[in-house]
């Protein structure tokens, strides 16, 4: 098993972030997901040191970020909430100051530019850049030390369906590039799903889930339900052979079934004559094992 | 060192200096102008004291404003941009950015007094007035109009930095600048709580009003009030850093 990255234990932040443990392991794209609202750039914050947690354990690179704070941020980029820059100054002076500060060569500086595709716009001034290019240019802000760890927060917000696109596929190929971890969040459960290898999901200030994404879908078992000429009658037909059907339009609903119980299930209907006018499956969406978990049905 | 040189870096193009010296242009007009009418009306005005008592006036009007705008738009455009998270995530420790900002703007207001200082030399000698050039008044000029103006810019930066509305910090400057062009008409027991009428009193010169007429006079270097205004600079620095670096972002 790889190393664990980011590791929280109770990580709390009064009214916003409840008992929190995450865990994100080396070369992951760990997908933070939640509705708006649940917490996730809060978490992302304390992670990173801008907002102290009321209580629990951080620890970063298997240090304490309390005590090495300095050293994890330095191998750590990030892009929290809205890119951050220097509206004044150009692309390439924007990366200048992060470079100066973070004592990083010239030659990084032009990666990240060509990363982002900004090399042809280095020269206009941040501020009159469109809001795509001001996300690029706070992830090439991120990228620029080329760190160990990415942490970005909602790194596709605003941009268009193409800016999004793209935004993804450079995420996904930094961990294999790069050898980056990355951990990004997200309120799109279809922009994790098309990118993150592991994923949380946190609701209300409380992890609701974590686990890999193949985890998540196996939540996805379907339900088998039946059709039938008299469905009390089969109701209780079955409930003597020991399947408890939940009976409700018109139908007889099971939770997941084994292709064998199916057929057991069929075979005992028709040998008392009841008609068997539909067998279906239903498989849940992802999207509704997320509402089901965030105990949100409606839109988000 | 490395963060303060960056904050030279990050103010090019907000075009600060040409705004310090617009303003600085308009102060010395005004200073050399006044002089040299009072100078044709009375010609017992044509001495150094005069421009330094002059100029040491019209600081108070002047210095807390170029102070605020200096501060201001130095700390406006890290609101603006939201860079204070920025920095603060890269491993820049924010004590020492704060640190740097105001380093940065105090060199900028010690270059406004020392260009003070030279116009105020380049006028004197070209009126021609006696004595040869007064370099231990200058150099108490710009040492008392420094120390007076750390106080008000440790003032403003607190105020500058906690609040992200840039309107409070310049309506400060404002307020500084009415009460420094007020200054002398405050009681000596009031003008001590009010550091913008330190520009005054710090000031190698006075004017010391008889029944009809007055005189320019030295003015004894006051102790207590320099000790006054290092203090309230140090203390709003520490202060106003502490608060800042402890805000969660």
């Amino acid at each position: 098993m790889r190393a664990a990255v980011i590791q929280t234990r109770k990580l709390t932040k009064k009214n916003r972030v409840h008992e929190l443990d995450l865990e994100v392991r080396e070369g992951e794209i760990y997908g933070f997901l939640g509705p708006n609202g649940a917490g996730k750039t809060t978490t992302l914050k304390m992670l990173l040191g801008l907002v102290k947690p009321s209580a629990g354990a951080i620890r970063i690179f298997g240090e304490s970020l309390g005590e090495k704070r300095s050293a994890i941020l330095r191998q750590t980029g990030s892009l929290i909430e809205s890119p951050s820059y220097y509206g004044h100054l150009t692309g390439l002076e924007n990366l200048r100051v992060v470079q100066r500060l973070r004592g990083l060569p010239d030659r990084n500086v032009e990666e990240a530019l060509r990363i982002v595709r900004l090399e042809k716009h280095r020269d206009k001034k941040a501020e009159a850049y469109s809001l795509g290019m001001k996300q690029r240019l706070g992830i090439a802000m991120a990228l620029l030390a080329f760190p160990r760890l990415l942490i970005l927060d909602e790194p596709t917000n605003g941009l268009d369906p193409a800016g999004m696109e793209e935004i993804r596929e450079l995420i996904k190929t930094l961990p294999g590039r790069y050898g980056m971890t990355v951990l990004l969040s997200s309120h799109l459960l279809a922009e994790i799903e098309q990118i993150a290898t592991s994923v949380g999901i946190i609701n209300e200030g409380r992890m609701v889930f974590q686990g890999s994404l193949d985890s998540l879908r196996s939540r996805s078992r379907g339900e088998i339900r039946f059709h039938t000429g008299d469905n009390a009658l089969a109701e209780r037909l079955l409930a003597a052979h020991g399947y408890r059907p939940v009976p409700g339009g018109g139908r007889l609903v099971f939770g997941p079934l084994a292709d064998r119980e199916v057929a057991e299930i069929n075979r005992l209907l028709v040998a008392r004559d009841i008609p068997v006018t539909r067998i279906e499956e239903r498989r849940r969406s992802l999207e509704d094992i997320f509402l089901e978990l965030t105990g949100r049905e409606r839109s988000l | 060192m490395r963060v303060l040189k960056l904050e030279y870096y990050k103010i090019r193009r907000k075009k600060i200096v040409p705004m310090i010296l617009l303003l600085l242009a308009a102060e010395m007009l005004w200073a050399c102008m006044s002089n040299s009418l009072s100078i044709s009306r009375n010609p017992d005005q044509a001495v150094w004291a005069s421009i330094l008592f002059m100029t040491a006036s019209l600081n108070g009007l002047f210095m807390p404003l170029i102070t605020a705008i200096v501060i201001s738009r130095m700390c406006d455009m890290e609101h603006k941009g939201s860079t204070w998270k920025l920095l603060a995530a890269l491993n820049v420790g924010r004590s020492r950015l704060y640190a740097a900002k105001f380093g940065c703007a105090g060199s900028l207001l010690l270059l406004a007094i020392a260009v003070q200082a030279a116009v105020m030399a380049v006028y004197g000698l070209a009126q021609g007035f006696s004595g040869g050039l007064p370099a231990a008044w200058l150099l108490r000029f710009i040492g008392g109009t420094m120390l007076a103006t750390l106080a008000a810019a440790a003032i403003q930066q607190w105020i500058a930095m906690a609040a992200k509305n840039q309107a409070s910090a310049l309506c400060l400057g404002m307020l500084g600048g009415f009460i420094g062009l007020t200054a002398p008409l405050f009681p000596a027991g009031v003008r001590r709580w009010l550091i913008w009428s330190y520009y005054l009193d710090l000031a190698p010169v006075t004017y010391r009003y008889a029944e009809s007429a007055g005189t320019f006079a030295a003015q004894p270097w006051d102790g207590r009030i320099a000790a006054a205004a290092l203090g309230t600079a140090f203390l709003c620095f520490i202060f106003g850093n502490l608060h800042v670096a402890r805000k969660e972002i």
